[in-house]
């Protein structure tokens, strides 16, 4: 391969056969430990719910089946979403602790704007109504945000402070805006984003195209990359390394795809859809654990074989991963993301060397809460509703992720996909206590052991490093 | 009143009797509030304020601002203006028992205020929490008397959770025993929060693969994130649901048929019977004299105290034309959205 370019390569011969693996494919150790971790749990809570309910799963649980898997996709995505926004925060050595309190006032208000104000003035589910629903929770998002950002750039008052301050002081606006009271329902359209409604969902023809074109792009981006290093004469990735980044890459992309395209429409579903359409239902026998449905003795039943749809990737879900594909190039590819982790990783060089770190500032927790804004909308039409209850410590869960995913509260450290991973392997313990029925006490317990647990595992590894 | 809240229990209405004729005039009536963060609490006051004030009698509050120290500080400063009775709303149901001591020792009567604590001395005044709780059961049943019942019970922290749970399994006992009604989730839900409910739900429905026939939710906000999760499985609709509280959305989905019950507790009731007891034992009427006083001791550490229960009010389909009538909702907020076989939307 390659001899010339980057110096920093370490003494050769010392180096064991992990290592070098590590080294040569340019894979993060930790994300891989992450992404160990996150199967681990998955297959526990499979084996063990298997024990308490058998079900389809991979290890006959219910917690690996398409359709838990689905869910636990589209529940990660609020937190998952607002994560991304805050590595970019602690990166730069600040804090938000007001997310959950303005995700509920962003959406207490748009929802306001919708059913009390929009709904009787242009008549319920004309199309500006949905589109003024999202406009607002982005405006304000941004416009809180910023607010944020001024008073700590500016104003010099810490960002804890700020945002604590923010944390109380919103949800008390969220409370004041519908006096408490859950306001419901969202607008048609506006619920597609909640991932519920047949309309949220990709189809399996569209989710296999998106997936083979992101297939595509991976390996065109390998291309090109090795490309770009010759060009310049950096060392390149041995061949092998570089076909093994592309088959696992791409073999992931197909994996979750087929998993996603594996669950079935809820069958109550593929009725009603098939009556409004003029669908045939063929005939077939009854078997209450089909997921299709056929006409047996001149009544619709559940059947193994069947008229069946499948769902494919939801809204919310592509959203999440749209957010957090942006977010990557925001942090890694442009002046603004460099500039962010060159302020956290020393505040005072950063802003002798030019760096204006006041605007910047005020634009990092503008970004903040337009990533908010973009959750209230993905968790208000969720629940097809919203209260000033709905992002109630969120913060807690935001933050907690993106520690999870390896962000250093030291600053200058951190990473868009592990914190969303973070959100995954959260929201999968949560999930999975649930599936198992475990009471909520539990699931906070282990949650906080799990946030104590990762960053003490990160510190030994960091530390192994030097 | 109106016909929605003919059910109310006899107590508050001989209540007012009794308030009516109240002769003593110049008694003060205080009142310690935990908390004026919650909209329903001004509710209450402006309730108590104008009985007691229509009495002839002078009303004086403090709010503590869920706080409770700050709640035993306010309750101190009461004593101090010599009321001749206290009413407690307490944050904290054990905390505050000191206090109450304090009350009952300077000679002044103490009524709790909604939440329960757990002293003999002083008069329990609430809506009958398990009551509810079997409303809610009751109704359910009509709809399904057998199969899978899921149960999603609010915050573990609040004894209400408790009191409904148990009201449902009073009504629901024979036909579980009978094995004809099986409990397949139940969960408590984090601060009550809807969202939770909902991913409480979806678990549940995963776990089951939709084998759910029916949901007994303990509030209408949860109540709309588990229709939520009924509605991604196409079952919204099919599978009865409970709640309580009145909420407008909820009482919006008893008409379109996505929720069976909402239980109202109407907060202006309780109010006005709590003014009316405190007035009755302000002008020496002894507790147990009062009407719809009855014993309980339904509490956590089972100490017998003299309770008033008001009985809450079911909203169904049936009689959601009593809610709009007492002027509790308006006729577009009720029936937004509903197509047909709803009476009170034509």
């Amino acid at each position: 391969m390659s001899s010339t370019g980057s110096s920093q390569e370490p003494g050769l011969n010392q180096e064991g056969a992990v290592t070098r693996f590590f080294r040569v494919t340019e894979i993060n150790p930790r994300m891989l430990g992450m992404v160990a971790a996150l199967i681990l749990i998955w297959c526990i809570f499979d084996v063990w719910s298997g024990f308490i309910n058998p079900n389809e799963g991979l290890f006959g649980g219910s917690f690996l089946t398409p359709r838990n898997l689905w869910t636990l996709l589209v529940q990660t995505s609020s937190i998952a979403v607002m994560s991304s926004g805050m590595v970019l925060l602690i990166v730069m050595r600040q804090l938000d602790l007001s997310v959950g309190s303005m995700l509920s006032l962003v959406a207490v208000a748009s929802a306001v704007l919708q059913v009390y104000q929009l709904g009787p003035l242009l008549g319920v589910g004309h199309p500006l109504i949905w589109v003024a629903g999202v406009a607002l929770c982005l405006a304000l998002g941004t416009g809180i945000g910023a607010v944020n950002g001024a008073l700590t750039a500016y104003a010099k008052i810490p960002a804890f402070i700020v945002t604590l301050g923010g944390l109380i002081a919103y949800k008390g606006i969220a409370f004041l805006l519908a006096s408490g009271e859950t306001v419901a329902p969202m607008d048609q359209t506006f619920e597609v984003f909640g991932g519920g409604v047949q309309q949220s969902w990709l189809g399996p023809f569209w989710s296999w195209t998106l997936a083979l074109v992101v297939c595509a792009v991976i390996i065109g981006a390998l291309i090109n990359g090795r490309r770009q290093r010759t060009r310049f004469n950096f060392t390149l990735r041995p061949v092998w390394a570089e076909f093994l980044l592309g088959v696992v890459g791409s073999g992931v992309v197909l994996g979750i795809t087929k998993v996603m395209n594996s669950y079935p429409w809820p069958p109550k579903l593929i009725e009603n859809f098939a009556a409004a359409n003029n669908v045939v239902i063929p005939a077939g026998i009854e078997d209450r654990d089909g997921s299709a449905i056929c006409m047996a003795a001149e009544k619709f039943v559940r059947c193994t074989t069947g008229l069946i749809y499948y769902t494919g990737y939801s809204l919310p879900v592509l959203v999440a991963l749209a957010v957090g594909l942006v977010m990557t190039f925001i942090a890694t590819r442009t002046v603004f993301g460099r500039y962010v982790y060159a302020t956290g990783g020393n505040p005072e060089a950063a802003e002798l060397s030019g760096i204006n770190t006041k605007w910047l500032t005020i634009k990092v927790f503008a970004l903040m809460g337009t990533l908010v804004g973009i959750s209230s909308v993905i968790s208000s039409a969720r629940l097809n509703a919203a209260t000033n209850s709905l992002g109630l410590s969120n913060e807690l869960y935001v933050i907690a992720a993106t520690v999870i995913g390896g962000t250093s509260l030291a600053g200058g450290v951190g990473t868009i996909y592990g914190a969303m991973l973070g959100a995954l392997i959260m929201q999968s313990i949560i999930s999975g206590m649930s599936l198992l029925n475990l009471p909520a006490a539990y699931q906070d317990m282990v949650v906080g052991g799990v946030l104590v647990l990762a960053v003490w595992l990160d510190q030994i590894y960091s530390r192994r490093l030097k | 009143m109106k016909n929605i809240i003919k059910t109310i229990a006899l107590g508050a209405l001989l209540a007012t009797a009794i308030g009516g004729v109240a002769e003593a005039k110049g008694k003060t009536i205080a009142v310690s509030w935990k908390t004026f963060q919650e909209e329903r609490w001004k509710g209450d006051e402006a309730a108590i304020k104008k009985v007691v004030e229509a009495a002839g009698d002078k009303f004086i509050s403090t709010d503590a601002q869920g706080s409770a120290q700050k709640q035993a500080a306010d309750i101190e400063g009461l004593i101090a203006q010599k009321p001749d009775v206290i009413m407690v709303v307490a944050f904290d149901s054990d905390a505050i028992l000191p206090s109450i001591k304090k009350i009952s020792d300077a000679g002044i009567k103490s009524i709790a205020y909604d939440v329960q604590f757990e002293d003999p001395n002083a008069l329990y005044i609430t809506f009958d929490n398990v009551g509810v709780g079997r409303i809610m059961a009751k109704e359910v049943l009509k709809v399904k008397d057998s199969g899978n019942f899921a149960f999603i019970k609010g915050d573990k922290g609040d004894p209400n959770a408790t009191f409904l749970f148990q009201g449902q399994l009073e009504v629901l006992k024979a036909q579980m025993d009978a094995g004809k009604i099986k409990n397949v989730c139940e969960t408590f839900t984090d601060g009550w929060k809807p969202d939770n409910a909902q991913k409480n739900m979806e678990q549940c429905l995963t776990s089951t693969n939709n084998k759910v026939d029916a949901v007994l939710s303990e509030n209408d906000g949860m109540a709309s994130g588990v229709v939520a999760a009924l509605k991604a499985q196409g079952l919204a609709g099919s599978v009865p649901v409970s709640g309580q509280d009145g909420d407008l959305a909820a009482i919006n989905r008893v008409a379109l048929g996505t929720q069976t019950v909402s239980v109202w507790k109407n907060t202006d009731d309780l109010g006005k019977a709590a003014a009316n007891a405190a007035i009755a034992l302000a002008d020496g009427t002894a507790v147990d004299k009062i009407p719809g006083v009855a014993k309980f001791n339904g509490g956590k550490k089972k100490v017998e105290m003299n309770a008033i229960l008001l009985a809450p009010t079911p909203i169904t389909k049936a009689n959601i034309g009593d809610a709009i009538k007492a002027g509790h909702i308006t006729k577009e907020q009720a029936c937004a959205g509903v197509k047909d076989g709803v009476d009170a939307c034509k």
